[in-house]
């Protein structure tokens, strides 16, 4: 038995792994049955794959694999991950949610954060109506996997009318000592007329091993209600992280997302926002700064399904070493959704000769009064911005990084929570050294 | 508003007569015999026949490709008729001898080639090549080109009077592996238009081919190779028509041209062949490989296309950018109404230094139908300082058509300069009001507007084609805004 499962694929191994282990896993085991059979039927697309062109996943899935997952995590060893010093933190720790790391005292009336599997049973109502019904396990084959596999992750309520001010920050640490696949899993809902910020960020402590984190998060911003949604992306160079954000958006509601990727063997971001009703409004920001032999790969969909939204992205990315960054926009303009205005905007440079960009801004329309516009640049650093800064008196080097911090402020500046964007700026001032 | 829409969406395709010319058909169906058939009605030498072969036997292997946002009946290609030519198809030495049901064919699609034979001597005289089904009926104007050394004529008698060219680079820019029409095509091509300008030469005419699909049942597959030696130039223009049938047929071309150093190739396309009725029943399957490659340095090539007709397009014109300093076109506007579906655009392949690729494209869709520009622009690592700009402008005419831009750019060079610009929107009506006022009827200021919103390509186009391009604009649009 040993020697068969060694020389089989990670397919045949993942499908050995559910078939052990389901019947510990929690909540439905029919669709956890449906969703392995998904994903069985796709298979783990190569790169004749549209969606995965520019992604090697093969890469992603190189080499041996273990599934189990281990808590080893110290308090002191998380403590600096808690940037934010005003806010309430939670730890998942390789997937799962830990409840001693996390500090959640003194929540709000109205305001359950806890773990998924608690969830299911606890908040078993909510759970239903929302878990998986937005994440389609027909339309990629890592969503499946990750609801036929998931054993944890996250769930966050925000009852109607609570605003709660402080922000969530919830930080996913990977801590493996083997080579690991996990499936994090979160379902986060924002109800009328709630107000919320959350943050997640994925970092890696302590880790030997490769870790490949396929992590599924659902969001529903109900009616009225706005949600500032950020992501910090900073895992090392065993962190392969393979990220799926599914929004729905009902009535008036206003969403914001903003995706930082500063760090990672190979980041994909798959990003889809899902206008169900009218007066929407939905931002997206991204920043992407890659180096060495990092890949980086933002897909995002933006789809426009009733008339009078606003929907506008900007993404941004600085590429240098050998790295690869893609970006992959659409937006999906249905036939209802007249009086939409949706525009995107996506701008690179390239700072060394080895980097590479693809980038591929789709519209697709379907509606005749809608004010639709992309646009993508790609070039390098500007030499007479370069020439007049050295004029005068300030160094190449300096010169270079100013130029570059400027160029990151406009999707920077966006950010409304000061301690984060002093974080952000850190980090982005880190690398450029 | 509303009538003039109705009323101009009726408008019948004006090309879609049937002549009843006597043609010589193969039977229908593809194998090794079919092609051994044509090869052998066509009289080629071996080598041609075995790269037919090859090509064929490489075809059965291959899919057909399913990734364009296109969606259609799949062909049956057995059930075509791979080889129909108007009979009689011996050489003939003047027009007196042309089939007088051909000619008359000729007049009403507004083709004149004896009145072009009496203006001989005037400056701004086009050279033509006529191909009827698959087969190239007349070459205008041979020698007057022949004197200055240009070969144009017609790809079966490329084949037989000047093999060493067409064995040099027949394939060279397009190899029949590239995709499942181009295999198709090399299998069973049976004619087209050859042209080859000698070193320094600029071409003192425009050279142009005309394309119509006769006969029924039939496919069209032809062949172009155009290669444009060191200093020279050339402007060529196609145009196609096909009659109205029920059935959708199947135009499955290959365009190949070749640019050496400081030379400039201008390819110029008003494609209009049926594009079925106003249910989407019928049309022409357009599905047309072409391609040029700047092969030394400092040449442009320079595609231009206006696409109105045709059930379904799709149709990538390329250039591969491959010496130092060379220049990549492409101009187009694709007009769909009704139930016709293109999925259109360009390559841009960016190899050698300081290379150049400008790309401008306005879609314009009505009716139900659906207008899609997908396009790549590739930077190698070679490129330094390639220089792209893509602008793609699509234009929505009713609420039940779809535009579509899917733009692939992948940029491996850091001292390339790319941008690309988009946006979908509809006739402002604040526009349309102020014709209205001035005394424009609904009508006339949409075409004002559509022909001001394609005159970066119109105005590419040479000038007879220019005037048929914004005729046809008209026609195929005409009050169609809901």
């Amino acid at each position: 038995m040993e020697t068969a499962i060694k020389t089989s694929t990670i397919k045949d191994k993942l499908i050995f792994e559910f078939e052990t282990s389901k019947l510990f896993l929690f909540g439905d085991t029919q669709l956890r049955d449906q969703a392995m059979e998904s994903f069985y039927k796709q298979g783990i697309p190569d790169r004749k794959h549209e969606e995965y062109k520019y992604t090697p996943i093969a890469l992603m899935l190189k080499g041996e694999f273990d599934f189990s997952t281990s808590k080893n995590c110290s308090d002191e060893q998380i403590e600096p991950l808690k940037f934010l010093k005003e806010a309430y933190n939670v730890i998942i720790e390789n997937g799962i949610f830990v409840e001693g790391l996390s500090n959640l005292e003194n929540l709000p009336k109205g305001v359950t954060i806890c773990s998924l599997v608690n969830a299911a049973t606890s908040n078993s109502a909510l759970f239903e109506k929302h878990y998986a019904q937005y994440a389609d396990i027909k339309t990629d084959p890592f969503i499946a996997l990750n609801t036929a596999m998931t054993k944890d992750g996250v769930f966050i309520h925000i009852a109607k009318n609570v605003i709660i001010e402080k922000p969530i920050h919830v930080i996913h640490i990977s801590t493996a000592s083997k080579s690991t696949i996990i499936h994090p899993r979160n379902l986060i809902v924002v109800d009328e007329n709630a107000q919320a910020k959350i943050i997640e960020s994925f970092e890696t402590v302590d880790s030997k091993a490769k870790t490949f984190s396929n992590a599924v998060t659902e969001i529903v911003v109900d009616k009225h209600a706005i949600l500032d949604h950020y992501k910090i992306q900073d895992e090392n160079e065993l962190g392969y992280l393979m990220n799926t954000t599914q929004v729905i958006q009902k009535k008036q509601s206003v969403f914001s997302t903003h995706t930082f990727t500063v760090s990672g063997a190979l980041v994909r971001n798959n990003l889809t926002l899902v206008l169900d009703d009218e007066h929407i409004e939905s931002h997206l920001n991204g920043l992407y700064i890659t180096a060495g032999n990092q890949v980086v790969d933002n897909h995002t969909v933006v789809d426009h399904r009733k008339p009078n939204c606003n929907s506008n992205e900007l993404y941004k990315g600085i590429i240098d070493g050998k790295s690869t960054a893609t970006f992959n926009g659409k937006i999906f303009v249905r036939k209802d959704a007249q009086k939409t205005n949706a525009f995107q905007s996506n701008k690179n440079i390239l700072l060394s000769e080895d980097g590479t960009i693809n980038t591929k801004p789709q519209l697709e329309i379907y509606a005749d009064d809608v004010k639709c516009s992309h646009g993508t640049s790609t070039g390098k650093l500007d030499q007479e911005k370069i020439f007049y800064l050295q004029a005068r008196g300030i160094g190449l080097t300096n010169a270079k990084k100013l130029l570059m911090h400027a160029f990151a402020s406009e999707v920077v500046n966006t950010l409304k929570i000061e301690a984060l964007r002093d974080y952000i700026e850190g980090k982005i001032a880190k690398t450029f050294e | 508003m509303n009538e003039v829409l109705e009323q101009k969406l009726s408008t019948e395709y004006k090309y879609g007569f049937v002549t009843d010319i006597d043609a010589d058909n193969a039977p229908k169906g593809l194998n090794e015999d079919i092609i051994r058939f044509i090869s052998a009605k066509k009289n080629e030498p071996e080598w041609m026949l075995d790269y037919r072969l090859t090509a064929f036997r490489h075809w059965i292997t291959m899919e057909e490709p399913k990734w364009a946002h296109v969606s259609y009946q799949k062909p049956d290609f057995q059930d075509i008729i791979y080889y129909s030519a108007p009979k009689p198809k011996a050489v003939l030495n003047s027009l007196d001898e042309v089939d007088p049901e051909l000619l008359k064919t000729f007049q009403k699609l507004g083709i004149s080639i004896l009145e072009q034979e009496r203006l001989t001597g005037v400056e701004n005289r086009i050279a033509l090549d006529i191909i009827v089904d698959s087969v190239s009926v007349s070459t205008t104007y041979k020698k007057t080109l022949a004197e200055k050394g240009i070969i144009f004529c017609s790809f079966g008698e490329a084949i037989q009077e000047h093999p060493e060219l067409v064995q040099k680079y027949m394939s060279s820019v397009i190899p029949y592996t590239d995709n499942f029409y181009a295999a198709l095509n090399s299998a069973v091509f049976t004619d087209g238009t050859f042209c080859y300008v000698p070193k320094g030469v600029r071409c003192p005419m425009e050279l142009s081919t005309y394309f119509r699909i006769e006969a029924a049942g039939t496919g069209q597959f032809e062949r172009t190779l155009i290669i444009a030696d060191e200093d020279s130039y050339v402007s060529y223009l196609e145009g196609c028509t096909a009659p109205m049938r029920d059935e959708n047929q199947l135009h499955a071309a290959v365009v190949e041209l070749v640019a050496h150093k400081n030379a400039q190739i201008k390819y110029s396309t008003v494609q209009n062949w049926y594009p079925g009725d106003k249910d989407g029943k019928g049309g022409i399957f357009n599905f047309v490989t072409k391609r040029g490659i700047c092969l030394e340095e400092n040449s442009k090539i320079s595609w231009t296309q206006v696409e109105t007709g045709s059930a379904i397009t799709w149709k990538y014109p390329s250039v591969i950018l491959k010496g130092d300093n060379s220049i990549g076109e492409f101009y187009s506007v694709a007009l769909t109404n009704n139930y016709q579906q293109a999925d259109t655009g360009t390559k841009m392949i960016h190899i050698g230094k300081n290379t150049k690729s400008t790309i401008i494209s306005k879609g314009i869709s009505a009716g139900y139908s659906n207008n899609s520009y997908r396009g790549l622009v590739r930077i190698g690592k070679g490129a330094e300082n390639a220089r792209n700009f893509s602008q793609c402008d699509s234009l929505l005419m009713t609420d039940q058509c779809g535009a579509h831009t899917f733009p692939y750019i992948e940029i491996k060079n850091n001292t390339a300069i790319v941008e690309h610009e988009a946006t979908t929107s509809k006739i402002g009506e604040d526009q349309l009001f102020y014709c209205k006022q001035r005394g424009i009827d609904t009508e006339k200021a949409i075409g004002l507007i559509v022909n001001g919103y394609c005159k970066d390509v119109l105005s590419q186009l040479p000038m007879e084609f220019a005037v048929e391009a914004q005729k046809l604009l008209e026609v195929s649009l005409e009050g169609s805004v809901g």
